[in-house]
């Protein structure tokens, strides 16, 4: 069942590659798919007042073999938990998945003892890249969470940190 | 005079390899850079259904072809309509169009016009196209 070994390509330069984690990086294309309500901030993310597709992650693809990145917003209830897995499977090299939102990241409200209906955490299912807290996280935070994403496949940030205060 | 014909020829030559490289390099790019797996948790990934459900059984399935010819009438009605716009047009002036026809003519004719064409409706129905019943071919 599964697998996280990856075979790397035929071809590699590491300066083609640093050129392809550029593009890469700077158009991520992230799945339509929403699972709770952290999917209705994912919506007012991607819409005008703040505008994801300034930082080129504008493109949600309705189809995961389109997609690089996988927004786990919401909470994951074990009876969609295959399908989830299912559309991680389908999505081609390289993916990254965001696990936004308290659910998401650890089970958030829904977890008490004996409670059967929730994943807690998407991070049981599949390896996760960045974590976004919040419950649920504001547009700014899932942007700062593609940003984060963003430094992590070039390794250096191209956009200014917001300091707080 | 010979020359040139050839090297037109070569002109064709050199751009229909253009091209032929244009169309079929990015895929043999795609297939040296890409890496050649992916991670998986339930090998779903060659799995067609692009929604995360099960599939239920195959698509290569014979469909009910009930709604086709459904959608035939649709199509006989739209281009009736089609027809009626430019009558449409000068109906209210029949007289003075130009055409040569008084007014009841031209209701007259109007009439049996889309009377003819409603007789597509008997026809249909004659046909059984209204009963949402499966139409089974018996080769016998």
């Amino acid at each position: 069942m599964g697998t996280q070994n990856l075979q790397p390509a035929i071809v590699q330069f590491a300066q083609l590659d640093k050129l392809l984690a550029l593009g890469r990086a700077n158009s991520l294309w992230p799945m339509t798919f929403g699972l709770a309500c952290c999917a209705i901030e994912m919506m007012a993310t991607g819409a005008s007042r703040f505008d994801l597709a300034r930082f080129g992650a504008e493109v949600f693809r309705p189809s995961p073999r389109q997609c690089d990145v996988m927004i786990v917003a919401g909470t994951i209830s074990k009876k969609m938990a295959p399908a989830v897995e299912t559309l991680y499977d389908q999505m081609p090299e390289p993916k990254w998945v965001i696990a936004m939102g308290n659910c998401a990241i650890s089970g958030g409200p829904f977890v008490y003892e004996g409670q059967y209906g929730i994943v807690e955490g998407a991070e049981k299912l599949f390896p996760v890249d960045v974590f976004i807290p919040g419950c649920p996280p504001r547009p700014e935070a899932l942007i700062e969470g593609i940003l984060e994403l963003e430094e992590k496949v070039t390794g250096s940030r191209r956009w200014p940190r917001v300091e707080v205060g | 005079m010979e020359q040139q014909a050839t090297l037109d020829l070569l002109y064709v030559a050199a751009f229909f390899l253009g091209g032929l490289g244009f169309a079929v390099g990015p895929f043999i790019i795609a297939l040296l850079l890409a890496p050649r797996s992916t991670r998986n948790t339930q090998e779903k990934t060659k799995q067609l259904i692009e929604c995360g459900m099960e599939p239920i059984g195959d698509a290569w399935i014979r469909f009910g072809i009930v709604y086709y010819l459904y959608a035939l009438m649709f199509v006989a009605f739209a281009v009736d309509i089609l027809f009626l716009f430019p009558v449409a047009l000068v109906y209210n002036r029949a007289g003075e169009s130009g055409l040569n026809v008084s007014d009841l003519q031209a209701f007259v004719e109007i009439l049996i016009f889309v009377g003819i064409l409603s007789l597509i409706i008997i026809y249909a129905w004659k046909k059984g196209v209204f009963k949402w019943e499966r139409k089974i071919y018996n080769p016998r």
